[in-house]
C-alpha cells in the first residue's frame, strides 16, 4: 500500500468523515420528526426520561422544566444524546443506553457473523462462477441461492430449530433468556447465525454482484496485460474484483441485516436489540425505539464509511469523482 | 466436457425473428416465464378473494379436523390450529400485500424517479442534497425505521407500506440517475437539446419512457417482492394484519407452536407460499434484467 | 537453406460463436505466415481483419468461445522449441459441410488449462506483447515502476525488490520517459497516453524476450505522439534487434519498422512477402487489395493537387457471411473475364509470384 500523496487522500477521507456527521444529524432529524408527529406528547415523557435518568443535577433541570417548542425539544434531546444519555425506558425506567448496551453484543457478534456466513457461501460460488461460466456445478448453485433468498427467514428458522431439537436434542429456545449468554451458551449463537447468515434474503444478490464485479475485472485491459507478462491473475485482478465488490456488499448489507435480527432474535427467543426493538414497538416504548433507531443508523453509517475507506486504501491513484462514482 | 457449437449447415447465419429467443439463455426466459405465471396466479388470487370465490369458508372452524395435514377431504392444503381451512386462508392472506405492495412501488417509484431526473439532468448541487437524502433514507434498516414508526402511530398497513416505498426510494434514484449519466456520456442529451426539443420532452419522452421503463418495471417487480418480504414479516411480528384476519405472516406465526411438536404444514404451507411468491417477483426480475437491459455482445 | 523460423503459424482458425445469429465468426480463418529471428513482419490490415486476434491466438489469450480451433504455432527461441498449440486436435473436434467448418465439439476448459500449461513458462520471458490502448492495459491500482519491477522479479535474474527498481529506472530511461525517479512512483492515471505507452514497451522488453507482438502500438495516441513512438520503436529495433510482429493499419510505420509484410483481409492472408515488394503494391502488381490500400493513403497529390482520397468501394468483409469465393471479390477493380468465373466462386491459395513473395489471387496463375 503506498501512502504517498496522503494529503489528497486524507481530505477525501475527512469530507466522508464530514458527511457521514450530518446525515447521522440527519438521522436525529428525522427519528425525532416521526416522534414529534406522533399523537400525545411523547417528547415530554423521552425528556423527562433524560433529565431522571441517573443524571446528577436533578434539581437544577427540574427547575428548568421542559421546553414547549420544537426546536428547543429537538437540540435538548440531541445534547442528552450526545452525551450519552437516552432517557429511559418507559417499561422499565432504566436508562435506555445501558439497557441497549446489555443486549447490543449479542446483536452485533449475530449481525457480523451472519454477515460471515453470507460471504463464506457466497464467494467461492461467485468466484467459480465468474472463472468457468454457468455450468452444471454454478448453475444447481445459484438456482439454490435464488431459492434461499426468497424463504422467508422465520420459517428457516423454526425448520433449524426442530431439527436441532429432534435431531440433537439441543432445547436452544431455553437459553438466553436471560441477561448475556454466558459460556457454553454462546455456542448456541451459532445457530440464528447461520440462520441470518443464508435466510436474510440478500444471498443470491450478493453471488450476482460477486460474480459480474469479478467478471467484469477479469475482461479488463490491465487483466490481459498481466497474462500476457505472466503475472498471476488474482494478484492484479483482487482489488478491483474482489475486495471492493466484498466492501460495497458488507456496507450496503448491514441494514438488511438489522432488519433479520429483528426477526430472528424473535424466533430464537434471542436477548438482542432487535426483540429490544419489537417489544418497545409493543409497548409504544419511544426512547428505547429511539435509541435503536439511532443507534443502527450509526451502525450503517460506520460500514459504509468504513467502506469508503477501503476503497481509499486499496486505490490510492483515485480522485475524488472515482470515488464519489464508485461509492455513491 | 465439450461445448458443443453448431452453425446451421448450408446457411451463412440467422435472420433477425428468432434472433431475440436465439440470443436469450433459455433460463431467463424460464425465470420471465416462472415469474409470469406467479403474477398471474396473485392476480387472479386476489381477485377470487375479493369476491369471495373461495374453497372454503376461511372463517368456519372445523374443530373436528384441527392441524390436518395437505390432502384432507374437503381440505386441499390443510387446515390450521383451529380447523379453519389454510387453502382458502392463504387466498385471502393477498389482499394483505397485494394492494399495498402496489402502493409502495408507486411511492418509491413515482418520487424515485423525479428526483432521479432532478439529480442526474441537473447535476450540481441539487445532485448533492438529493445524494444526501437518499444516504439519508438508506440509514435505516427498513424494519427498524418501521417499528419506530408502529411505535409511534400504530397506523395500519397501507401506511406502513408508504414507508416502505419511501425507503425504496433512493434506489430508483439511483437507477433513473444511472440511466442519464450513460445518456450523458453518450451525449444523448446534448444531441435532444440542441435539436430544439423541450425539456419536458426530453424528460419524459427520450429518457423515462424509451431508456427507464424497462429498469423501473424491473424495480417494481422486485418491489412488489420486497413488500411480499415487509408485510409478511410484519405480521409475523404481530404488527401488521391481526389475527383473524389472514395474512401468510401471521398463518406461520400462529402455527409455530406447533411445528415444533410435530405438526409442520400450518407453518409451511403458508412459508412456502411466500417462497414461490417471492421467488416468482425475483426471477421475473431478473430475467427481465437479462434479456432487456443486458444486451449481450453480437 | 534452413534456418528454421522463430515463430511459424500453420493453418491458424480462430472462430467465435454468435449466438444471436448462431453463426460462426471466422475471424481467423486459416493463416499462415513465418518470422525469422531478428525481423520485423508487419501485419496489416483494416479492422476486422483478425489481426490482433491472431496475436491473441499466438500468446493463448484467446477469451471468448470456441476460440482456437485449428492450426500449428511453432516457437523456435534459445532454450524454447515447441508448439504453441500442442495436442489441440485432442480438444477439438470439427465438422465440415462444403468445405466449411459448421460444427465444433470443444473442451474449452481443459483447452484453457492445457494452453497455461503450455504458455506459463512462455508469456513475458520468451515472448511479450504491447498493445493499444496503453492507458487502459496498465493496472490503475498500482504505480507504474512497480508494474515494471513486477515482470522484471518474474522473469529475470534480479529478483530483488531494490534490484527490480534500479532494472526498472534503466528501462525507463531506455524507453525516454521523462523524469522516470518521478514516473516509477506515479500511477498511470497521471500519465499521458504516450508515457503508458513507454511504459508497456520497457515492461515488455526489460524481460529481454526473445520475440515481440506490438498490437497497434501507435494507434489511439495523438498523431505527434504517434510518430515519437515510432521512433522509440526503430530506435530499439535497432539497438536490440528484437524479434517482432508488428501489427498495425498504419501503413506508414509498417512501412519504417518491417523488413516482410502480410495483408490480411477478411481473416485471411492476401499477400505475404518482403516488405519493399509488398509494400510497392500498384495497379498492376500485388494483391488487389494491398494497392488499393496504399493508394488509399492520403498523399502529397491528394493534399497539393487536391486529388480526391482513393477509399475502396464497398463494404468491410463479412466474418459471418463468408462467401465461397475470393473474399476480395466484389470490390476488386482489376477482375478480368478470364479469372472472374474462379474468383467468384473458388478461393485461391496462396500463390508463389516471385521467390518469398506470395499472393492470394487468381490473377497470378492457379488452375
Amino acid at each position: 500500500m503506498n501512502l504517498k500523496g496522503v494529503k489528497p487522500v486524507a481530505r477525501v477521507l475527512a469530507r466522508e468523515v464530514a458527511v457521514t456527521a450530518l446525515l447521522l444529524l440527519g438521522v436525529s432529524v428525522v427519528v425525532f420528526g416521526i416522534l414529534y408527529l406522533s399523537p400525545g406528547d411523547p417528547f415530554s415523557v423521552l425528556l423527562e426520561g433524560q433529565m431522571t435518568a441517573g443524571v446528577p443535577g436533578l434539581d437544577v433541570r427540574e427547575a428548568l422544566g421542559i421546553p414547549k417548542a420544537w426546536y428547543a425539544q429537538y437540540l435538548l434531546w440531541l445534547a442528552g444524546m450526545l452525551r450519552g444519555n437516552f432517557g429511559a425506558s418507559i417499561r422499565t425506567g432504566l436508562p435506555v443506553l445501558e439497557e441497549i448496551s446489555r443486549v447490543g453484543l449479542n446483536t452485533l457478534l449475530l449481525t457480523l457473523g451472519s454477515m460471515a456466513v453470507t460471504l463464506l457461501v457466497a464467494i467461492p460460488i461467485a468466484l467459480y462462477a465468474a472463472v468457468r461460466g454457468l455450468n452444471r456445478v454454478s448453475f444447481p448453485l445459484t438456482m439454490a441461492a435464488y431459492v434461499v433468498s426468497a424463504l422467508p427467514v422465520f420459517w428457516l428458522g423454526y425448520v433449524v430449530i426442530y431439527l436441532f431439537m429432534h435431531k440433537l436434542g439441543i432445547f436452544p429456545l431455553a437459553f438466553g433468556s436471560s441477561g448475556a449468554a454466558r459460556g457454553p451458551n454462546r455456542l448456541y449463537l451459532l445457530l440464528p447465525i447461520v440462520v441470518l447468515g443464508l435466510g436474510n434474503g440478500t444471498l443470491s444478490e450478493v453471488i450476482r454482484h460477486l460474480r459480474e464485479e469479478m467478471g467484469r475485472v477479469l475482461s479488463e485491459d490491465y487483466v490481459r496485460t498481466a497474462r500476457a507478462k505472466g503475472a498471476s491473475v488474482w494478484k492484479h485482478a483482487y482489488k478491483e474484483g474482489f475486495l471492493i465488490p466484498v466492501a460495497e456488499i458488507v456496507a450496503s448489507k448491514i441494514p438488511f441485516l438489522l432488519g433479520g435480527a429483528v426477526i430472528v432474535e424473535q424466533v430464537f427467543n434471542w436477548p438482542g436489540m432487535g426483540r429490544m426493538a419489537w417489544q418497545a414497538a409493543l409497548d409504544r416504548d419511544f426512547p428505547v425505539i429511539m435509541g435503536i433507531a439511532v443507534l443502527a443508523a450509526v451502525f450503517v453509517r460506520t460500514g459504509s464509511l468504513l467502506q469508503r475507506f477501503v476503497y481509499v486504501a486499496v486505490n490510492p491513484g483515485a480522485s475524488r469523482e472515482t470515488i464519489e462514482r464508485r461509492t455513491a | 466436457m465439450r461445448k458443443r457449437y453448431v452453425q446451421a449447415p448450408g446457411e451463412n447465419g440467422d435472420s433477425s425473428g428468432l434472433r431475440f429467443f436465439r440470443k436469450a439463455d433459455a433460463v431467463d426466459l424460464l425465470f420471465v416465464g416462472y415469474g409470469l405465471l406467479i403474477v398471474a396466479l396473485v392476480a387472479a388470487s386476489y381477485v377470487a378473494g375479493v369476491f369471495r370465490l373461495l374453497p372454503h369458508d376461511p372463517e368456519a372452524l372445523d374443530l373436528d379436523l384441527l392441524l390436518a395435514p395437505p390432502g384432507t377431504a374437503g381440505h386441499l392444503l390443510g387446515t390450521d390450529f383451529m380447523g379453519r381451512d389454510i387453502f382458502a386462508r392463504l387466498i385471502l392472506g393477498i389482499q394483505a400485500y397485494f394492494l399495498p405492495g402496489l402502493l409502495a412501488i408507486a411511492v418509491a417509484i413515482v418520487p424515485g424517479a423525479a428526483l432521479g431526473v432532478l439529480a442526474g439532468y441537473r447535476e450540481g448541487r441539487a445532485d448533492t442534497v438529493i445524494t444526501w437524502f437518499s444516504n439519508l433514507v438508506d440509514s435505516f434498516p427498513r424494519l427498524v425505521l418501521i417499528l419506530l414508526v408502529v411505535a409511534a402511530f400504530k397506523p395500519d398497513i397501507y401506511y406502513i407500506m408508504v414507508v416502505a416505498g419511501l425507503t425504496n426510494v433512493p434506489a430508483a434514484v439511483s437507477l433513473v440517475k444511472g440511466k442519464i449519466r450513460f445518456l450523458k456520456e453518450k451525449n444523448f442529451i446534448e444531441a435532444a437539446e440542441g435539436l430544439g426539443l423541450p425539456r419536458r420532452t426530453i424528460v419524459l419522452k427520450h429518457i423515462l419512457w424509451h431508456h427507464c421503463r424497462a429498469s423501473l418495471i424491473i424495480r417494481a417487480t422486485l418491489g412488489m417482492g420486497e413488500a411480499i418480504l415487509v408485510e409478511t414479516s410484519l405480521s409475523y411480528l404481530g404488527f401488521g394484519v391481526q389475527e383473524p384476519t389472514p395474512s401468510w405472516g401471521n398463518m406461520v406465526q400462529s402455527g409455530a407452536n406447533y411445528f415444533l411438536q410435530g405438526n409442520f404444514w400450518p407453518s409451511t404451507v403458508p412459508a412456502l407460499a411466500i417462497l414461490l411468491a417471492i421467488l416468482g417477483f425475483h426471477l421475473l426480475g431478473d430475467g427481465l434484467n437479462n434479456l432487456l437491459e443486458r444486451k449481450a455482445a453480437y | 537453406m534452413s534456418v528454421p523460423p522463430l515463430l511459424k503459424i500453420e493453418n491458424l482458425k480462430t472462430y467465435f460463436f454468435s449466438k444471436g445469429r448462431h453463426a460462426f465468426i471466422r475471424s481467423v480463418d486459416s493463416v499462415s505466415f513465418e518470422i525469422q529471428r531478428g525481423e520485423t513482419l508487419g501485419v496489416v490490415g483494416e479492422s476486422g481483419s483478425g489481426k490482433s486476434v491472431t496475436a491473441l491466438s499466438v500468446m493463448g489469450l484467446v477469451g471468448a468461445a470456441p476460440g482456437v480451433i485449428a492450426g500449428r504455432i511453432g516457437l523456435k527461441t534459445d532454450g524454447i522449441q515447441k508448439n504453441l498449440l500442442q495436442n489441440l486436435d485432442d480438444y477439438v473436434e470439427l465438422a465440415e459441410a462444403d468445405g466449411r467448418v459448421v460444427e465444433v465439439r470443444k473442451d474449452v476448459v481443459g483447452w484453457q488449462k492445457n494452453v497455461e500449461r503450455l504458455m506459463g513458462k512462455v508469456r513475458g520471458k520468451a515472448v511479450a506483447m504491447i498493445f493499444q490502448n496503453p492507458k487502459s492495459s496498465l493496472n490503475p491500482f498500482l504505480s507504474v515502476g512497480r508494474q515494471i519491477a513486477e515482470a522484471i522479479r518474474l522473469h529475470t535474474p534480479y529478483k530483488g525488490e531494490a534490484e527490480g527498481r534500479e532494472r526498472s529506472l534503466y528501462w525507463l530511461e531506455r524507453v525516454r520517459m521523462d523524469s522516470p525517479r518521478l514516473r516509477f512512483d506515479n500511477y498511470p492515471r497521471a500519465l499521458s497516453g504516450g508515457m503508458c505507452q513507454r511504459a508497456m514497451v520497457a515492461m515488455a522488453l526489460s524481460c529481454e524476450p526473445s520475440f515481440l507482438i506490438a498490437d497497434e502500438p501507435t494507434t489511439g495516441l495523438d498523431a505527434t505522439i504517434q510518430s515519437k513512438i515510432a521512433d522509440l520503436l526503430a530506435e530499439l529495433k535497432s539497438d536490440l534487434g528484437v524479434t517482432t510482429m508488428l501489427i498495425s493499419h498504419d501503413i506508414g510505420l509498417i512501412r519504417r519498422l518491417s523488413d516482410s509484410v502480410a495483408v490480411m483481409y477478411g481473416g485471411m492472408v492476401v499477400e505475404y512477402g518482403p516488405a519493399r515488394k509488398v509494400l510497392a503494391a500498384g495497379p498492376e502488381s500485388g494483391h488487389p487489395y494491398t494497392a488499393a490500400l496504399l493508394a488509399s493513403v492520403p498523399g502529397e497529390r491528394n493534399i497539393r493537387g487536391k486529388e480526391p482520397l482513393q477509399a475502396i468501394p464497398g463494404d468491410v468483409p463479412d466474418t459471418i457471411h463468408v462467401p465461397n469465393g475470393c473474399r476480395f471479390y466484389g470490390r476488386c477493380s482489376r477482375v478480368t473475364d478470364a479469372v472472374e468465373k474462379e474468383c467468384a466462386s473458388l478461393l485461391p491459395p496462396l500463390l508463389e509470384i516471385a521467390p518469398g513473395h506470395t499472393v492470394r489471387c487468381w490473377l497470378y496463375g492457379g488452375n
